[in-house]
């Protein structure tokens, strides 16, 4: 065996019999993370909640809602802020206690409950031109009900009806995954 | 082999004199017992004659209106490491140390072989080894490898590497090469809690995790590129940022078991973003405003338009996308037309019609029910994050950022929100402010 193969870590692959061998002997490793959607993630246990007819300005009721609920020392995920209101997503158990506090407060809300964060997960997402609208374009076509899209720059995150998640993370991964990758 | 990789950026090689002192550095390194692979930058940063912006605007000059090819382009733009490289090891040579220059693909630096944005797919480090052996200094160019196809081509396709490539290739190389330790030398003491230009007082990060420093790196902070952190996270190699020019002790990237506890991190911003809201309620149904959403989004994926905070609403959806960007998405949008099941919707950007816009309102007016889909504009857009560690989670968080910056009259567009970070798209021209602002309701001068 060459001297050289004792300084190489197992992941970075060459001819190491041969350190002359030709470039084509240089096999493909996972040595940075692989361009596109390399993993689909569900997480389940989670409560949708929609905040809408804010009275004008949008801002100070939106700030009474979130006083409320951390008032409630309930941590929230998934913020969005929506022409008239805002919504975010809270963990199933605390849901009670966030439909208590918005009801005495007299806001105009829903709480939707047995919701699923699905999550597509794509290494620097935000620079691959056209990945994310090709992932919304993904999830529109399956017909089923999105309550919530975010983006960060290594993942998308869609929150969907439990029931709905498994069809949607099916449809990603068979549109979105290259077969080489473990689906 | 107790080997270290010495990464310069472009400020520590922009003069003789800033070379000397990092050719210091090195041989310091040396004389303490390491044996040490240096990786640089081109010389200087955007503007110095051989920066990689200058290189790549004297191609850009010959004709503005004609776009060099990506492969002659990367040639082009290799050549400031290259410049680099060769006199960083000549630097060596007159203080009397051996030391040999590799272009990327002589180090054994493989790539995807995408011009302009490669990636490492993995590096056959022999020549670096037998330059070792010979007891003289690698110097590597930063930021290039080469692309080698199935058939084995003589030579290779030389390729660079994208943003954060020069750190990039010196954690790939300290990976390859299981470095005792990678150190990304640049002009700031470490990783700081903000853009010390936004905040003058922002503290020096002692110990942050790899995921915080990716998460920094992404949202803004351009101390370290988020992809160096990932090798040296994906291969367990201690990871530093120091000072070239100082001797502060830097910044070590850190696994999570070994942070310091729950604490928000820092405050970055980036991005000149344009912020489009559709109002969907012209929709009549439910299949019609999901078949308006899918419209829109399969025309940006169509334009490879990048999008960021997305939102979707029952009658509305919404996103930013760069600026740069804006015009193609204007020309697409702005007055397109989709007919569905005996309605027509008419696409109009910005409250007020274009010209284009309201010549096809004209045109459409006999096929009957003609409805707009406004989106609301709103240009000059930034994105100001907060990161932290196991933080986010923390009740009232949201409430905390909304606030500070409602009092502060800062008007907030949209939210995303991460395990690691909080971000708001605000307008560019209160940026800087955001930043102080949260940087101080999070008393981020105090961390360390």
């Amino acid at each position: 065996m060459s001297r050289t193969s004792k300084f190489m870590t197992e992941p970075i692959s060459c001819d190491m019999d041969s350190p002359k061998s030709t470039p084509a002997t240089f096999r493909e490793t996972e040595f940075e993370k692989r361009r596109g959607v390399s993993r689909i993630e569900v997480r389940t246990g989670f409560a949708q909640v929609h905040v809408s007819e804010i009275a004008a300005p949008a801002m100070v009721g939106r700030l009474k809602v979130l006083k409320a609920v951390s008032e409630q020392q309930v941590s929230i995920d998934f913020l969005k802020l929506t022409p008239s209101g805002l919504s975010f997503l809270v963990s199933e158990d605390r849901a009670g206690a966030v439909q208590t506090v918005l009801e005495a407060s007299g806001f105009s809300f829903v709480v939707s409950s047995g919701r699923s964060i699905v999550l597509v997960h794509a290494v620097n997402m935000r620079d691959e031109e056209g990945l994310i609208s090709r992932i919304v374009q993904t999830v529109i076509g399956t017909n089923v009900s999105v309550d919530h899209i975010g983006d960060m720059h290594d993942r998308l995150l869609l929150v969907v009806k439990d029931a709905d998640a498994a069809k949607v993370a099916q449809r990603f991964r068979e549109s979105l995954i290259p077969t080489e990758l473990e689906r | 082999m107790n080997i270290k990789v010495m990464k310069f950026g472009g400020t520590s090689v922009a003069t003789p004199e800033a070379r000397m002192t990092s050719a210091l550095r090195v041989i310091s390194a040396k004389e303490q017992g390491f044996q040490p692979v240096v990786v640089v930058s081109a010389i200087g940063r955007r503007g110095a004659p051989y920066a990689t912006d200058t290189l790549i605007n004297v191609l850009k000059e010959i004709d503005p209106s004609v776009e060099p090819d990506a492969r002659e382009l990367d040639l082009m733009i290799a050549c400031g490491e290259i410049m680099s490289a060769v006199i960083f090891a000549h630097t060596l040579k007159t203080l009397g140390h051996s030391a040999q220059a590799f272009r990327g693909g002589q180090a054994g630096i493989r790539t995807d072989g995408v011009y302009g944005n490669a990636r490492i797919v993995g590096i056959h480090p022999v020549s670096l080894f037998n330059s070792i052996e010979k007891g003289a200094i690698p110097v590597v160019c930063g930021f290039q490898g080469v692309y080698v196809s199935g058939d084995g081509a003589p030579g290779g396709e030389l390729t660079t590497l994208g943003r954060g490539g020069s750190d990039t290739s010196g954690a790939a190389i300290g990976a390859a090469l299981k470095a005792t330790a990678v150190e990304i030398f640049t002009d700031v003491d470490g990783v700081k809690t903000a853009d010390p230009d936004a905040v003058p007082n922002a503290s020096t990060l002692r110990k942050v995790t790899y995921d915080e420093v990716a998460e920094i790196a992404h949202l803004g902070a351009k101390v370290v590129h988020p992809r160096a952190a990932e090798i040296a996270m994906q291969y367990d190699i201690p990871l530093w940022v120091k000072n070239t020019f100082s001797d502060d002790e830097g910044t070590e990237i850190v696994k999570r078991e070994k942070h310091p506890g729950r604490r928000a991190t820092g405050v970055t911003h980036t991005g000149k973003l344009v912020y489009l809201q559709f109002d969907l309620s012209s929709a009549g149904t439910e299949t019609e405003r999901t078949e308006l959403e899918a419209r829109i989004y399969e025309t940006m994926a169509r334009y490879e338009i990048n999008l960021f905070m997305l939102n979707l609403s029952p009658n509305s959806t919404g996103f930013a996308v760069p600026r740069a960007q804006y015009s193609t998405v204007a020309d697409v949008l702005d007055g397109l037309v989709i007919p569905l099941k005996g309605k027509v919707f008419l696409f109009q950007i910005g409250r007020n019609a274009s010209r284009e816009v309201e010549t096809q309102a004209t045109l459409l007016e006999s096929l009957g029910d003609v409805r707009r889909v406004v989106a609301e504009l709103t240009e000059g857009c930034t994105m100001v994050s907060l990161v932290g560690h196991e933080f986010m989670q923390t009740p009232g968080l949201f409430f905390d950022v909304l606030s500070t910056l409602n009092d502060a009259q800062i008007s907030v567009l949209q939210t995303s929100d991460s395990d690691f970070s909080l971000s708001v798209l605000i307008p560019e021209s209160e940026s800087n402010r955001a930043v102080r602002l949260l940087h101080d309701r999070f008393k981020l001068s105090l961390v360390s």
